[in-house]
């Protein structure tokens, strides 16, 4: 009997009951576009404001009530990185409220603006302000910070430069007894450039007031442009400007990784055969003994393929991922994954006695090989202590999510040497598990 | 010289572990006979057929069909030779009675109009033909017994091994399956039947082999093994257990 005939025998019989089972099916294709969505729009929510930085919450209590102060609050509001609670239509919030709430944990930043913050301002001091935090939350304490500084410049206006730049000294450690020096030569240079922008204004010279155009300027913007540095964006022609590097990550890491507990649910099948006595009706026709493996085998890879397709359709119709830009790499990388994943299901299935067993233990191992191989973050971009980068590079899900990303982030063609390596790497996968599931096959199925 | 036998089995052993199940038995099935493997619990019947069957490496002993060595375990050609109905209903709940059939004759090797020829004969001789569309998992137990029949027999093999078809079938179905049986012997099938059932083997098997603990104690007609055993006209039943004792067994 031809090999393959027998082989297309058995894989067709798999995807007929497959298709017959409703579970299996929300399972195998409704379950990994959910899980795609979710992370999805999760990670567009967190990674993907114009700044190019999710904004933080920051809570706020105005206890002064001055113009000033109200200006103060405006400018947190408008600021870049900073979402303000309470919002516009919310009732204000007292200082012990704001305290409770970084007490409890709803909070993690809030800031009073202490009595006297409009007076001061007017007197040509500092004002006072105060912050309630989460010593822990560094990441965000930096974007509450630069939106306080952008918030501060712009209601103080440039004429607290000079009491700013004297802090600075402060704080570099100028002794205090200094402060008086440090002012009076500041405020001389300050009076200058003020009477240089007025000019300069006046004439109408001055360039367009921020990147917007909406007035004050984008003071981040300045902050980083103080160091002469030349910017070269470098990006494929053929990426969709909506989409993100995480947005990528997520479809690539959620597609390899649902696809291997896609693929090793089917790998269950061949103990199934042993249970439901089907196995030995199996062996005992003329089919040869590769036959039923080999079945599995593409079974297995047929339903990862429609699930990779539909979960990457699902990826380009709402996430703007575009697929087709280079279907012959694609189509590769899909191959070598679909490879790669389908042995692993079945050396699970061939060394497996029992379905528990197969299940538990695979569930165990993919869930680590998608944490270590980057499927639920993009470990590929973070500088990993070497024995750390071993493990990683160890598992299949990190060559495969990085061909993914190489792919459909860095639009590299599967000719590409970094694209080879890892594709390679899917291949060696590929032959060493089904290697081992071909000798686990022999030993336990064949010769009882 | 004659016609040789169709199955001849020399010697057959085999142990799990260190328990011997069939302990170097040998015996032979004719031509066109209903050939009977009668035996309690854990005789060794099943073991011997999955032995037969090359789905079992037996420990030793050989085998001959048409007086050609015979090693289904390692030639796809002996194995077509050979259809096997298990003890369990080995069929699939979600396919219907047809997708089974259909299945089960491709991998025998049978395509177009022999596979759906096939089928359809399956069909009748099971009497399933009405409910051919209908999913296996809608089945009685009955009628799921009687397709795992069907799917045996469908290539038409040269020896048809059937292990305890009726374990747990109804009347009617078992009636059905034996009137089934007996048409494939007046066609000139050869069948071995293994039962613990006495009267099944009476009213079937044209021989008989009495197998206890992995031994044969006797090979013949019902007759020739009462009068072996020296209880001439007694039925199968007393020589069965005048052979095998009436000590309860383990399984």
């Amino acid at each position: 009997m031809n090999p393959l005939d027998a082989l297309w025998t058995i894989a067709w019989k798999d995807l007929r009951m497959f298709f017959r089972d409703r579970t299996a099916l929300l399972l195998g294709f409704a379950l990994p576009i959910a899980l795609c969505a979710v992370f999805g729009f999760v990670t567009r929510f967190f990674f993907a404001s114009e700044s190019g930085l999710s904004k933080t919450t920051l809570w706020v209590a105005d206890l002064d009530g001055s113009e000033k102060s109200r200006d103060f609050v405006a400018a947190l509001r408008k600021a870049g990185t900073i979402r303000l609670r309470p919002g516009l239509e919310d009732e204000a919030e007292s200082a012990d409220d704001l305290r409770e709430k970084v007490e409890d944990g709803e909070a993690h930043h809030a800031l009073v603006v202490e009595k006297g913050f409009g007076e001061d301002l007017a007197a040509g001091r500092l004002p006072k302000l105060r912050m309630f935090r989460d010593p822990d939350r560094s990441m965000e304490a930096q974007m509450v910070s630069v939106g306080l500084l952008e918030a501060f410049f712009e209601t103080a206006g440039r004429e607290h430069a000079p009491l700013m730049t004297a802090r600075a000294m402060e704080l570099i450690g100028l002794p205090p007894e200094w402060r008086d020096r440090v002012l009076a030569i500041t405020r001389t240079f300050s009076f200058g450039i003020e009477a240089i922008f007025e000019e300069a204004e006046g004439e109408g010279i001055l360039g367009e007031d921020g990147a917007d155009g909406a007035g004050g300027p984008d003071f981040s913007s300045v902050m980083t442009d103080l160091i002469p540095l030349e910017r070269v964006d470098i990006k494929p022609p053929a990426r969709p400007k909506q989409l993100t590097y995480m947005l990528s990550h997520t479809v690539s890491g959620i597609g390899v990784m649902m696809l291997m507990f896609g693929l090793v649910a089917c790998g269950s099948l061949l103990i199934q055969e042993r249970e439901r006595k089907t196995l030995d009706r199996i062996r005992m026709s003329p089919a040869p003994a590769i036959a039923l493996l080999g079945g599995k085998y593409l079974f297995a890879a047929i339903c990862g393929a429609l699930q990779i397709v539909l979960l990457f359709a699902f990826g380009a119709f709402v996430f703007h991922i575009d697929v087709l830009a280079d279907p012959v790499t694609l189509l590769v990388v899909i191959l070598a994954t679909l490879l790669a994943v389908s042995s692993f299901g079945i050396l699970v299935a061939a060394w497996a006695k029992t379905i528990k067993q197969a299940e538990g233990v695979s569930t165990l191992v993919i869930l680590v090989m998608s944490a270590l191989g980057g499927a639920w973050f993009p470990i590929q971009i973070v500088d990993l202590p070497l024995p750390a980068k071993i493990v990683s590079r160890s598992t299949l899900t990190h060559w495969a999510v990085s061909a993914f990303q190489g792919h459909f982030w860095h639009g590299k063609s599967w000719t590409d040497p970094t694209m080879l390596t890892s594709i390679g790497v899917l291949l060696g996968f590929a032959i060493v598990a089904g290697a081992l599931a071909w000798a686990l096959y022999r030993r336990r199925y064949l010769r009882a | 010289m004659g016609t040789p036998d169709l199955l001849e089995v020399r010697d057959l052993a085999f142990a799990y572990g260190d328990r011997e199940a069939v302990r170097g038995i040998s015996f032979s099935i004719r031509r066109g006979e209903i050939f009977g493997f009668l035996g309690p619990n854990g005789a060794g019947k099943t073991t011997t057929i999955s032995c037969i069957a090359g789905l079992r490496r037996a420990a030793r002993g050989t085998l001959h069909f048409e007086g050609k060595p015979f090693e289904p375990a390692l030639r796809h050609a002996d194995r077509a030779r050979l259809g096997l109905v298990p003890q369990e209903v080995a069929v699939y709940e979600e396919l219907t009675g047809r997708e089974n059939l259909e299945f089960f004759g491709r991998l025998a090797g049978l395509r177009g109009g022999d596979l759906a020829g096939a089928v359809s004969e399956a069909l009748e001789l099971a009497g399933l033909a009405p409910r051919a569309s209908d999913r296996v998992s809608s089945y009685s137990g009955g009628m799921k017994r009687r397709l795992n029949f069907a799917a045996g027999d469908l290539h038409q093999p040269g020896l048809l091994m059937l292990d305890e078809p009726t374990v747990g079938v109804d009347p009617q179905s078992r009636s059905h399956l034996f009137e089934a049986l007996r048409g494939l012997a007046t066609r000139g099938r050869t069948l071995l039947y293994t039962t613990h059932y006495m009267e099944e083997a009476q009213r079937l098997c044209d021989r008989v082999a009495i197998l206890d603990q992995g031994r044969i104690l006797g090979v013949g007609t019902p007759a020739e093994l009462a009068e072996g055993a020296g209880i001439s006209g007694a039925d199968l039943e007393k020589v069965f257990l005048h052979m095998t004792g009436r000590r309860l067994r383990d399984e």
